[in-house]
């Protein structure tokens, strides 16, 4: 359909852009040049973690219309207690900050910031020398969908928007509608708990604060792109603080887990396994 | 609904000093009562995607509820999940929906919704569990027979249900449409996507339209025959392209199954039905006529129609329907499965048999004209396709709940329908595309077009000017949208002709803005209203039930959840004011006159509201909670 095609379209676009200048600005062009030859042996020697990783996509596309219903039919109905929980939080966010800068602002990072907040780090990571933080990070990425998968189907919850339509503004899909026709192709509705993308962006920002020694300046980019994703989410009406909060804490656990799994520099054989049983 | 001490704990709190004293008698009428506890209630409904109103409507109540001490909470469900939990489950306190008939309709539509005779069945009918059996059932019983004075049957009737409350009628919306008109005209200010208004469409200026679709192509002469951009088939027909938030029409096409079909529209498009009720006028549909050949036997006979597999359709599949309906099971199961739609209509029909090949007679006991007519709109379903499903329900060959049948549970994949229009395709949650069917009698009508004064009879007499050689569209595709927003977004762009369901406040401002784009609106029947769970306490008390009436403020609801778009009201028959009472209209009035709002200007009275539950009989903790037991 023409409107999804053209939002990711401008998505590739900007998205693009902004990662040839932040790799230029950020890596640095030595190492840029470098990955022409490092490149191949680079990505073989993560392959597993990678496979693992697609393993879990494909399963979360294959899969995921299944494990809808699942949570249909057999999903614990959470929309009343997490509003009786948080009630009115995100109504006053949006009451005290809404302006439309702000609107404009949130909107563009939910969509496109969030996309270049998950890639760059995959092309810098890979910059490096040493695999081991490009491991990790794959892994995380791979458990934070998966964990988010299974909670998902267990957990059945529509956002603030759609429970309270008359004091949350459905904010980004109000003003671009565009942008519905693509998250509607990614997200279902009723899988608001928890915030995969709060959880993704901490993981990635976890990860800057613990490269800080590589890559000092993708640190506070990255800081401030993945407060600014987790703002959003609330801000623009889609997700809950609970959802926030879980989010956080998937983050922080598939970041610690990916420690646990990948050792520096070492074997790797622990992470297909999990993660295998995690898909 | 609530957890409280138990027993068991209470007593072992008490010891057994309590118990070797002496006082085991008193010890044991104390501990042997149930504490009360906070009364909570669930109150169920779509979310604001599927249906921004409903949501609305639910909030407002949810407010005051816990204003007053109730621990009242919502949740969303999806619109089959929320059909299945409240009308096949029965497993809900509050509910907030629509009423699912498209257009005003006839006082009997009450019959199956609130008559207690249906208590105990899975479906559309009475999803309340309410019992009034001197009263409403006596009502609903009379009404269908009562001729001269049937008015004051029917007054007599709304007045107790009024009084009662099984449900809160709480407004009828405007059914809003957003539709461009350059494709398709003649979308009519009545209810613009009613079975009557989606057949009565004109292909725009057929000749003019022509034209220009030429003239866009004419560049490209040879290769633009297939440059089908705009939705015109290769042949140069063309596709009517709605919009939805409603995805069921692109996974079930079983006209019976209660938790799919709203007003069934499309369903009543593939399935022919006896007679059809547009804006008020009964046109003979698939019965040419009918006669009362006697007191309680109406006669009818049938136009020459085939199934959409090419079968001939015969009084035998009309009087099979009927049987069908009344048991889903044909006899087979130990007890009948009634159908979870169209019960009501259904009922009216006590036999059918079958006269000849054409004709059909139809025992309906001494129920009047106005009756007999609405048990004529069901669909009528070919006996070769639906003879098969009347077996127990079975997942992987195990019966799993021997309540229910094949045909109940069945997504009804390639439906064989009579109707103007057939399945072609469908993708679930995306898209459905139907197409004409060549060979309904509507189309031939067209083939014959009255000048055919020559012994050949017209396949279509008695149907009006306005359907002859219809629909105009060669196909109907309906896409699925993420929301109300994006419905209205698809037809400013022009990629849609129409929205199909309910446009909240947010999207009806964008409708308009875009030259090519209007709002068409007209009558619905499809009144809001909060639906109790008379099965449980306190539910089950029509005080209770009168006081949370008085909780709603339909004025208010109406200007701010439907930005004025809907009409408040007491009786769910006020989309046919004729019906209605003086002492139960609306009119002009501020507040509802059965169960006035308890507060002013959209602010609950919290006082006054507690007032109204305590001379109710119920009673307040020091926190101010209600309190309930048990619960």
């Amino acid at each position: 359909m023409s409107p999804l095609l053209s939002v990711v379209g401008s998505l590739v676009l900007w998205v693009g852009g902004a990662l040839l200048v932040a790799g230029a600005a950020i890596v640095g062009p030595h190492r840029l040049a470098r990955l022409r030859t490092e490149l191949a042996p680079r990505l073989w020697s993560v392959r597993r973690p990678l496979v693992a990783l697609g393993a879990v996509l494909l399963a979360s596309a294959v899969g995921r219309s299944a494990l809808q219903t699942v949570s249909e039919l057999f999903g614990l109905r959470l929309t009343g207690l997490i509003y009786a929980i948080e009630g009115n939080f995100v109504a006053w966010v949006q009451a005290t900050f809404v302006t439309p800068e702000l609107t404009v602002y949130f909107s563009g990072i939910y969509v496109y910031g969030y996309v270049f907040l998950l890639v760059f780090p995959f092309v810098a990571y890979l910059a490096l020398p040493d695999t081991t933080t490009l491991k990790r990070l794959i892994v995380a990425y791979g458990l934070n969908y998966s964990i988010g998968l299974v909670v998902y189907t267990v957990v059945y919850a529509h956002g603030p928007r759609n429970l309270m339509p008359d004091m949350v503004t459905s904010l980004l899909f109000t003003y671009n509608p565009d942008f519905m026709a693509l998250t509607s192709e990614v997200n279902e509705a009723a899988n608001v708990f928890p915030s995969l993308h709060t959880s993704l962006s901490v993981t990635v920002a976890t990860f800057a604060v613990l490269t800080r020694g590589e890559y000092p300046r993708w640190t506070p980019v990255a800081l401030w792109l993945s407060t600014s994703v987790v703002l959003a989410t609330m801000y623009l009406g889609i997700h809950w603080l609970t959802d926030v909060i879980g989010g956080i804490a998937l983050a922080l656990g598939s970041v610690y887990l990916s420690y646990r799994f990948v050792d520096e520099e070492g074997e790797t054989d622990r992470d297909v396994d999990v993660d295998g049983t995690a898909a | 609904m609530n957890g409280q001490v138990s027993r068991r704990e209470a007593l072992a709190g008490i010891g057994l000093g309590a118990l070797s004293a002496g006082c085991l008698g008193r010890t044991r009428n104390i501990a042997g009562r149930d504490r009360s506890s906070q009364l909570t209630l669930r109150i169920v409904a779509a979310p604001a995607d599927r249906d921004p109103n409903a949501i609305r409507i639910a909030r407002h109540l949810a407010e005051n509820l816990n204003a007053v001490g109730i621990d009242a909470r919502i949740n969303t469900l999806n619109r089959t999940d929320l059909w299945r939990k409240v009308l096949i489950n029965q497993d809900f306190d509050i509910y907030v929906g629509q009423f699912l008939e498209p257009e005003p309709f006839d006082p009997d539509a009450m019959y199956a919704f609130t008559h207690s005779r249906f208590v105990a069945e899975a479906g559309r009918q009475n999803p309340f569990g309410f019992t009034d059996v001197n009263g409403v059932d006596e009502q609903l019983e009379r009404q269908r027979r009562a001729e001269g004075e049937r008015p004051e049957v029917v007054a007599e009737l709304q007045r107790s249900l009024c009084e009662l409350q099984p449900f809160t009628v709480v407004a009828f919306p405007d059914p809003l449409t957003a539709v461009r008109e350059e494709r398709f005209e003649g979308w009519t200010n009545r209810q613009p996507l009613s079975v009557g208004a989606l057949l009565g469409l004109e292909h725009a200026g057929t000749s003019d339209e022509a034209g220009t679709t030429n003239g866009t192509t004419e560049g490209d002469a040879g290769s633009g025959e297939n440059a089908t951009a705009d939705g015109e088939t290769a042949d140069g027909g063309a596709t009517l392209r709605l919009v939805t938030t409603d995805d069921q029409i692109t996974e079930n096409w079983n006209p019976i199954a209660a938790e799919y079909r709203r007003e069934g529209t499309f369903t009543t498009l593939l399935y022919d039905q006896l007679a059809l009720v547009d804006g008020g006028e009964v046109v003979p549909w698939l019965a040419a006529g009918w006669e009362r050949v006697d007191e309680g036997t109406l006669a009818l006979d049938l136009r020459d129609a085939r199934w959409h597999d090419g079968e001939p359709v015969t009084a035998g599949d009309v009087a099979f329907t009927y049987e069908f309906l009344r048991d889903t099971s044909m006899g087979s199961l130990e007890a009948a499965v009634p159908t979870p739609r169209f019960r009501g209509r259904s009922s009216v029909v006590e036999s059918a048999t079958v006269v000849d090949e054409g004709r059909v007679e139809l025992e309906i006991g001494d129920v009047n004209d106005a009756v007999a007519v609405r048990a004529l709109q069901v669909p009528i379903l070919p006996e070769h396709v639906w003879s098969e499903r009347t077996d127990a329900a079975t997942i992987a060959g195990f019966e799993f709940d021997v309540e229910t049948t094949e045909a109940v549970v069945s997504t009804n994949e390639n439906p064989v329908g009579s109707g103007p229009i057939r399945f072609v395709e469908a993708t679930a949650e995306e898209s459905v595309v139907f197409e004409r069917n060549p060979d309904h009698f509507l189309v031939r009508a067209d083939a014959t077009d009255g000048e055919t004064a020559d012994g050949e009879s017209d396949p279509a007499a008695g149907i009006p000017e306005r359907f002859r050689g219809k629909p105009a569209f060669d196909r109907l595709r309906i896409e699925v949208s993420p929301s109300d927003i994006a419905a209205v977004e698809a037809v400013s762009d022009g990629i849609a002709d129409a929205t199909v369901s309910t446009l909240g406040p947010d999207a009806v401002p964008r409708v308009g803005r875009e030259a090519d784009s209007r709002l068409v609106t007209g009558r619905s029947g499809g009144f809001y209203h909060v639906g109790y769970n008379a099965r449980r306490a306190p539910l089950s008390n029509p005080r209770f039930r009168a006081v949370l009436a008085s909780l709603i403020d339909k004025q208010t609801l109406v200007r701010e959840a439907f930005s004025g778009y809907a009409e408040p009201a007491t009786s769910p028959l006020a989309a046919s004011p004729e019906w209605v009472p003086d002492d139960l209209r609306w009119d002009d009035r501020e507040t509802d006159p059965v169960y006035p709002f308890v507060g002013e200007g959209g602010t609950l009275d919290i006082g006054r509201a507690k007032d109204l539950l305590r001379e109710a009989g119920y009673r307040f903790n020091d926190a101010g909670h209600l309190l309930s037991r048990g619960g």
